[in-house]
């Protein structure tokens, strides 16, 4: 299922996929030809994924850092928060990183890498495709995670 | 060359095929144990060393050492959202300069507060790693390292200091409040520290420049009031921007056990300054750090001392390729902040000057070849000889013959380190 976000218009940085819309067509679609023989995606948006949308699109980038450096463990109805991510390398996680977070990827991985060695902490779960990412977040209770659209 | 004794030839054979078969035997991430969030994590390094002179992790010299092994396992999740409970046990080999075993590296539980939306309480208690420094905490895994050998004049790796250094058996407190991209945290332990651990005593009292004949270690026992170590942070954007300070204060007495050695006490006093600029292919890292230390009692003649070291490094890293970095570091130590030459201390022991300062210029490379598996080297022209194992090196600390200090320990000297490692 598809996750039509509202949390774009919160989230400066993802909505670039948006804001073609009010583009005329022509330039869009000269525009999206241009980034497919490139073969970026950069078309898309990358949004915060859950089964319940109603908890994603509300969240502030600080929340979400919050959520995704592993500070914050507990949704505000008391229920324990699960991330699941990319591997530190998938273009996917990436973009996550810098358009939604606005972090470079290995200050997440520097991050989690000392929480995890000092025992001070616990990283998300790394999984290794994106329909993963949306399977393991709609099943797991409290899961979060990304994806494109 | 690579060591070509069979005892050299077994242990990589042992640690390849060991690594090997931990790679193939468990996925390529974290063990998920199927409860809340608890996961199981584990690394294996294996690193190889040569000098040109003087011993470092083993019998450095000749063919190299390969007793540079680090392999660890831990288990952590949330039993309830608020509550971590974390433990890592830990298999270290660096030759003269660790035990050579398994222990306890962390044990501990952490209860978090979230107090309001910007500010977070928390207290962590059990065995804790000391928050001292940038790198401190996860120091024994190379992941968490720039480099394959942290800067040697902050984080002792071949003298005793390090296991007080490393953790405490205790309680911590720590607070994080947020503003914006700004935070702000604060984090304060108290413990027992390990100072009876692996020769600490010794190094403490400063049992081997008393020459204390017939005596193999200090007679006694270390006991007083809490180590206390603080630190204080401000990190913006995440990190982008980072300063510390850390202090760490000690005040032991030791009592001795032999009528032929005599009983006093020790108190150091260290402040320590970090900063880290993390821009997108560069990283800019200094730590500068002071070490003071009053002893009385058991000196020399009974007169009370009293020292000053200094320390410190300035490191780049550059990202120039996904998986590959480069690393650029001078790093400094100088026992006595009055005598950076070292030649007064050299006038009064008869040891050479080079024994009381260390100047090591690093160049590294590190290649994360596939997301769990990483191969580092790095270069080390090193001026001085301060932070030596006088177990590696047997002879370094003869305060009884300090001519043979100069023949055991060579002034200038390279050293090529290498390491392997792969984690899940």
């Amino acid at each position: 299922m598809r996750l039509r976000s509202t949390a774009g218009d919160r989230l400066g940085a993802v909505n670039r996929g948006r804001r073609l819309g009010s583009l005329p067509f022509g330039v869009c679609c000269a525009v999206l030809t241009l980034w497919c023989v490139g073969g970026s995606a950069a078309d898309t948006s990358v949004v915060p994924y859950a089964r319940s949308r109603g908890i994603v699109t509300s969240l502030t980038r600080t929340e979400l850092r919050d959520i995704f450096f592993a500070r914050q463990t507990k949704w505000p109805n008391g229920d324990p928060i699960r991330v699941f991510v990319l591997p530190d390398r998938h273009p996917l996680h990436i973009r996550f990183s810098k358009e939604v977070l606005e972090v470079y990827p290995y200050q997440l991985r520097s991050t989690w890498d000392r929480i995890l060695y000092s025992g001070t902490g616990v990283p998300p779960t790394v999984v290794n495709t994106p329909q993963e990412v949306r399977e393991r977040a709609e099943e797991t209770p409290g899961g979060i995670g990304y994806a494109e659209e | 060359m690579l060591s070509t004794t069979p005892r050299g030839i077994a242990r990589v054979l042992g640690t390849v095929t060991g690594l090997l078969l931990i790679g193939l035997a468990t996925p390529a991430h974290a063990i998920d144990l199927g409860f809340r969030d608890f996961q199981m994590h584990g690394f294996a390094s294996q690193g190889y060393t040569y000098t040109s002179g003087n011993n470092f992790f083993g019998n450095s010299q000749d063919d190299g050492s390969l007793e540079f092994t680090e392999l660890g396992l831990n288990v952590l999740g949330h039993p309830w959202p608020n509550l971590l409970v974390a433990v890592q046990g830990l298999y270290r080999d660096t030759g003269g300069s660790d035990d050579e075993g398994f222990r306890l590296d962390y044990a501990n539980f952490d209860l978090s507060l979230p107090v309001h939306d910007n500010l977070t309480l928390g207290i962590r208690a059990g065995r804790v790693k000391n928050p001292f420094g940038l790198y401190n905490e996860a120091r024994d895994v190379i992941w968490t390292r720039p480099s394959v050998l942290l800067p040697q004049s902050i984080y002792f790796d071949s003298l005793a200091l390090r296991e007080i250094e490393l953790a405490s058996d205790g309680g911590l407190l720590y607070g994080r409040f947020a503003f914006g991209d700004h935070a702000l945290s604060a984090e304060l332990v108290a413990s027992d520290p390990r100072a009876n651990a692996s020769g600490a005593t010794d190094f403490i009292v400063g049992f081997d420049s008393l020459g204390a004949r017939g005596l193999e270690h200090a007679p006694g026992s270390l006991s007083g009031r809490l180590l206390l170590v603080g630190r204080a942070g401000y990190e913006w954007r995440e990190g982008l921007v980072r300063l510390f300070f850390t202090a760490v204060d000690f005040d032991h007495d030791f009592e001795s056990s032999s009528p032929t050695f005599p009983s006093g006490n020790a108190k150091v006093f260290a402040p320590l300054i970090s900063a880290q600029l993390n821009l997108e292919q560069w990283s800019l890292t200094g730590e500068y750090l002071r070490i003071d230390t009053e002893r009385s009692g058991f000196t020399i003649g009974g007169v009370p001392s009293e020292n000053t070291s200094e320390s410190y490094y300035l490191q780049a890293q550059y990202r120039f390729a996904p998986g590959w970095s480069a690393l650029a570091r001078y790093d400094a130590l100088f026992l006595n902040i009055d005598d950076h030459d070292g030649s007064a201390s050299a006038r009064l022991s008869g040891f050479p000057r080079d024994r009381f300062f260390a100047k090591d210029l690093t160049f590294g490379l590190r290649w994360e070849f596939h997301e769990d598996w990483l191969v580092a080297a790095e270069y080390h022209n090193i001026d001085g000889t301060a932070w030596l194992s006088p177990i590696d090196n047997p002879g370094i600390f003869d305060f009884a013959n300090p001519a043979r200090v100069r023949e055991v320990s060579d002034g200038h000297w390279d050293l090529f380190t290498l390491m392997f490692s792969y984690r899940f």
